[in-house]
């Protein structure tokens, strides 16, 4: 299990931005930067270099919730 | 220092002994700690014959790292420094482990578990030069034998000031330069074993050869003092231990 409580500590490396959780992706997402950090055996890997770029999609449904 | 030198395409820095791009330097220090991370903390008793747990336990002391605080253990590796100051920020408190290879993490956090460290132990996978952090987080942050592997050591300073408080503190536990000819002569002369071990123990010379030439190449006492004063660290003052072979450097934030 992904430790919820580390969201209210983590901030995206690139933009310093707070993150959403994804639980259905088991990602952490950066709307600011556009990037979306993987969790890792239950790990999160917060390397620009192993991130993913998200989809415009994925930005438009944000801008709906 | 050819590291500190920012990145032009054509840029290289050294890993070991050997000139490689400045862009792949990270991946040759992962592919040192991919191989050895099984056999990491036999082989720090071994080499060190069990010195290294006294100096973190030193480094500890010097953090005056109190209950209920946060503290990150960057490039903590298998968790040496993770495990005591676990102890003794208490349930209140927070340490979160960080490192930027997984292998040294999952072997990190599963003996950790093992030893029954849980509850005030956050684990994440990242590079000390971009941290994912909020600004003024952290009370300390430790370093224990990672910072001559980082790519870029200034700006990583630099970062690792943001993260910390006002009245926060950076230590940081490395090899540096012996202080007498003697020290250095019977160092020099002991350190030589260390692939030769490494290739009985562990099944991988280069390894330790790396480690051999790394700690050659890391700037002495008063050049990383300097380094860490210009990235607006303050109070910076450095511990000598076993005459030098290794080194505690402590810096403030105000």
């Amino acid at each position: 299990m992904f430790d919820k409580k580390l969201l209210e500590i983590l901030v995206c490396p690139v933009s310093k931005a707070k993150l959403d959780y994804v639980a259905e992706k088991n990602e952490l997402i950066c709307y600011a930067s556009g990037l979306a950090y993987p969790i890792r055996d239950d790990i999160p890997v917060m390397l620009e270099d192993e991130a993913r770029q998200i989809t415009v999609e994925e930005k438009e449904a944000r801008k709906k919730r | 220092m050819s590291d500190n030198k920012p990145s032009d395409g054509s840029a290289t820095t050294h890993f070991g002994y050997k000139q490689v791009p400045v862009e792949s330097k990270h991946k040759h220090v992962a592919g040192v700690f991919h191989s050895v991370a099984s056999k990491y903390d036999m082989m720090n008793d071994l080499m060190s014959l069990g010195t290294h747990r006294v100096l973190k336990q030193y480094l500890l002391e010097l953090s005056s790292v109190r209950k209920g605080q946060k503290v990150l253990d960057l490039a903590g590796g298998t968790g040496d420094i993770t495990k005591l100051l676990s102890k003794n920020v208490g349930p209140e408190g927070k340490v979160m482990l960080c490192d930027i290879n997984d292998s040294m993490l999952s072997v990190g956090r599963d003996r950790l578990l093992d030893d029954g460290f849980a509850g005030n132990i956050h684990y994440v996978q990242a590079n000390g030069e971009v941290l994912p952090f909020e600004d003024g987080f952290f009370d300390c942050v430790t370093i224990g034998y990672g910072i001559r592997n980082f790519t870029d050591k200034s700006k990583a300073l630099i970062e690792l000031l943001r993260v910390l408080r006002p009245g926060g503190r950076l230590l940081i536990l490395e090899f540096s330069k012996p202080q007498t000819e003697f020290v250095s002569k019977a160092y020099d002369l002991y350190a030589k074993s260390w692939p030769i071990v490494g290739k009985l123990v562990a099944g991988d010379s280069e390894s330790y050869q790396y480690l051999n030439e790394s700690i050659r190449m890391h700037p002495d006492q008063d050049t990383f003092k300097t380094m860490m004063e210009d990235a607006g660290f303050e109070k910076v003052e450095y511990f000598n231990l076993l005459g030098g072979v290794s080194a505690i450097h402590r810096g403030f934030k105000f």
